[in-house]
């Protein structure tokens, strides 16, 4: 189990992470969603102890992160977003290397380096270098060196990132297998596709705060059936006002301006399809220049846009 | 549990020097080959060049003694071994490049000395060698110079005295007469020599420098330059460590970081008793260095290595990239071996450099190195060498273990 409470951590003046709070429970998959910069990495640095908190309080499986961190991290597997391992080394010898960084010897370390092998296919490469991998191989391997000590919490940070497709299916089944295993997951990622297959619950951050939480039906009711439109061109704040006014007049009303940019417009409404006729003729009456159109249906992602105003992967 | 990892870091960090070798192998490389040059170009033993000087005395007289007898005085019997040869053998010998020259002094050298007659020496180099030769020629110059002042001053009595037949032993009152003859001489010359114009002040120079071949000067410096030049690309490393996210990626587990850098430093000690054993062997049967305490001096090249290591390793963990480290290190490295004698040896260096040099760390490494090599070793200087290499280990460790969690994040 994963309890986080108003965890705070700043640099100085910067605050990376403001009261941010969760709870993940054993056999769970929980999602911490949010664009680069939210302090997705600055959370999982707290809770693994590479980071000490300002303030707030982290426990892993009970035991706090900073009074009993040693505790806390021996329950603790955490997989890297970058490929943490040593190249020189043969597959074997890197799993040697951080089972026994995990107190792992003799009998139990091989025996949990064999098992690791074969769960994520790289048994019949086990003795080659590593730099002779592919990258989704490095990849399987950086989840192997995390799960080796079979831990009870397993941090995962944008496990998939840059991996072909196979490999991304292979490494999601085994997050699957962990969390059916009764191990608490945390994972960070901004593949929202992935948090929708994945995740039994999760917290979208953004500048270094959690802005929703819950379960994937709780967060889309938060956005209802509403649609996001989202328009590119040229708008100037008057024209905004204009159109919006023609279009209420219009008994398009409802219409929410989710973000305004110069270029880029983008509105919440329901059953916008059936609208979009009459937003073109307001825009054009107004004398705006839609240059785009893109329309998103309830997910995810027209949640976090909702929320964040901008995309998860800007 | 923590002195098993400790032990698997030292494994791991072996294992990559395997995959790796070249790095490491070219520090232990250096003084093997710098050893095996010097060695090859200048030979074994002590420094002065040997060389042999074949003559054919075909006069075989009084004179012709005393020109050849310049080779059996020292310091020339040390390094010219002179053999009696025919003509034509002699000949032969110095085509085929035995022997360092071949001297013919042709028959009635001694009679045209005494009547001021023109004479012909030959003498026959051997292009190969140079030194020698050289050498042979300068003293023949020297001495038949002398032998005509010689002449000139005591012409007569010599006269009388080479005119002996060759087996007749001198009675005691021809010696008299002969030595009360050339003491007039030298009588009459007294004016001229006395008071003596020139004061000769004869200092007997330091016996570091002769008796040692060039090997035995420059080795200990090469060893010393390998290790400070292995301990910056060691403390390097680290880079590559905090590069791949395997230092961050280790704060993460129970493991402190503790265990990782005393790990690292076990496989520093290894790699440089490697470079330890490989360079004092080299020096001891290759170089002939005499080596007095082999296993003193490669322990204290270990202990010195691991301090230079923990003083770089400090450092470069202050750089903000891999390449600042490496400028940072250099900036260090170069200046201290430059001036710390390991780079050119203390006994070629000017006195002003010697007494900054010796008092930086690696200065009085290899000072007490070098002591150790020719067991000269005076034990309050090395303990007080050591204790300064200790605090700076300790000082530099102390540093490190507050700074590399900071490096890690």
């Amino acid at each position: 189990m994963i309890e986080v409470d108003e965890l705070r951590k700043s640099y100085g003046d910067l605050v990376a992470v403001d009261g941010v709070s969760f709870t993940a429970k054993p056999g769970e998959i929980f999602g911490l969603l949010g664009p680069n910069g939210a302090g997705k990495s600055t959370t999982i640095g707290c809770i693994s102890g590479l980071l000490t908190p300002t303030g707030g309080r982290v426990r892993v499986m009970g035991h706090d992160v900073v009074r009993d961190g040693t505790a806390a991290r021996q329950a603790l597997g955490v997989v890297p977003q970058e490929i943490a391992l040593y190249e020189d080394l043969s597959a074997t010898e890197n799993l040697h290397y951080w089972g026994g960084a995990q107190g792992l010897r003799h009998t139990q370390l091989r025996e949990r380096c064999q098992t690791v092998l074969e769960a994520t296919g790289l048994l019949d490469r086990a003795n080659e270098p590593v730099k002779q991998f592919s990258g989704g191989m490095k990849r399987r391997l950086n989840f192997a060196c995390g799960i080796v000590h079979a831990p009870k919490v397993l941090l995962l940070d944008e496990t998939t990132a840059g991996v072909d497709p196979q490999s991304r299916v292979r490494l999601l089944d085994l997050v699957r297998e962990q969390a059916s295993a009764g191990v608490t997951v945390l994972y960070t990622t901004h593949y929202l596709d992935e948090a929708e297959t994945l995740c039994t619950r999760l917290a979208i951050v953004d500048h270094g705060k959690v802005i929703a939480a819950g379960t994937l039906e709780e967060l889309r009711a938060m956005m209802g059936e509403r649609d996001l439109l989202r328009l590119t061109g040229v708008f100037s704040s008057a024209v905004i006002e204009g159109a919006l006014k023609q279009l209420n007049g219009n008994q398009a009303d409802g219409i929410e301006v989710v973000s305004a940019t110069g270029d880029q417009l983008t509105l919440s409404l329901s059953g916008a399809a059936r609208k979009l006729a009459a937003i073109f003729n307001a825009f054009e009456d107004v004398g705006a220049e839609v240059r785009g159109t893109t329309l998103t249906q309830p997910s995810l992602e027209s949640l976090f846009i909702k929320l964040t105003g901008k995309e998860l992967r800007e | 549990m923590t002195l098993r990892f400790i032990l698997t870091c030292a494994w791991k960090d072996l294992l990559r020097a395997r995959r790796d070798p070249f790095g490491i192998l070219v520090w232990i490389a250096i003084p093997l080959i710098l050893g095996i040059l010097i060695t090859v170009v200048f030979g074994r033993g002590e420094a002065t060049p040997q060389g042999r000087l074949l003559v054919a005395d075909e006069d075989d007289t009084f004179v012709s003694n005393l020109l050849t007898g310049a080779f059996s005085q020292q310091p020339m019997s040390k390094m010219v071994f002179v053999e009696k040869v025919s003509r034509e053998a002699g000949r032969a010998r110095i085509d085929h490049g035995d022997g360092s020259a071949l001297l013919i002094i042709p028959k009635g050298l001694s009679d045209a000395v005494f009547q001021n007659q023109p004479s012909r020496l030959e003498l026959i180099t051997n292009p190969s060698q140079r030194i020698v030769p050289n050498i042979i020629r300068e003293v023949l110059s020297v001495v038949v110079e002398a032998e005509f002042y010689l002449n000139q001053i005591a012409g007569n009595e010599l006269q009388t005295f080479a005119r002996q037949p060759g087996s007749r032993v001198p009675t005691e009152a021809e010696i008299v007469s002969y030595t009360l003859a050339i003491n007039r001489v030298a009588g009459s010359l007294r004016p001229y020599l006395n008071p003596p114009l020139i004061r000769l002040e004869t200092t007997v120079a330091k016996a570091n420098v002769s008796g040692k071949n060039l090997g035995a000067i420059l080795y200990p410096t090469f060893i010393f330059m390998a290790v400070v030049f292995s301990s910056s690309a060691l403390a390097s490393d680290i880079w590559k460590e905090r590069n791949a996210g395997t230092l961050r990626r280790l704060c993460m587990t129970r493991t402190p970081l503790l265990a990782f850098l005393t790990g690292r430093l076990l496989f520093v000690v290894m790699v440089f008793g490697a470079i330890g054993m490989m360079g004092v062997s080299v020096a001891r049967w290759l170089a002939g260095v005499s080596v007095a305490n082999f296993l003193g001096a490669v322990a204290w090249l270990v202990f010195s290595g691991v301090s230079f290591y923990l003083l770089l390793l400090w450092l470069v963990l202050h750089a903000s990239t891999p390449r600042g480290a490496n400028t940072l290190a250099n900036l260090v490295v170069f200046p201290l071996s430059m001036l710390g004698g390991c780079f050119f040896p203390f006994s070629q260096m000017p006195a002003w450099m010697v007494r900054i040099g010796s008092k930086t760390p690696n200065g009085l490494a290899v000072i007490q190195f070098n002591a150790l090599l020719d067991g000269s070793v005076d034990h309050s200087q090395l303990a007080m060498a050591g204790g300064v290499l200790l605090l700076v280990s300790a000082l530099a460790w102390m540093l490190l273990v507050r700074r590399l969690q900071r490096f890690v994040i």
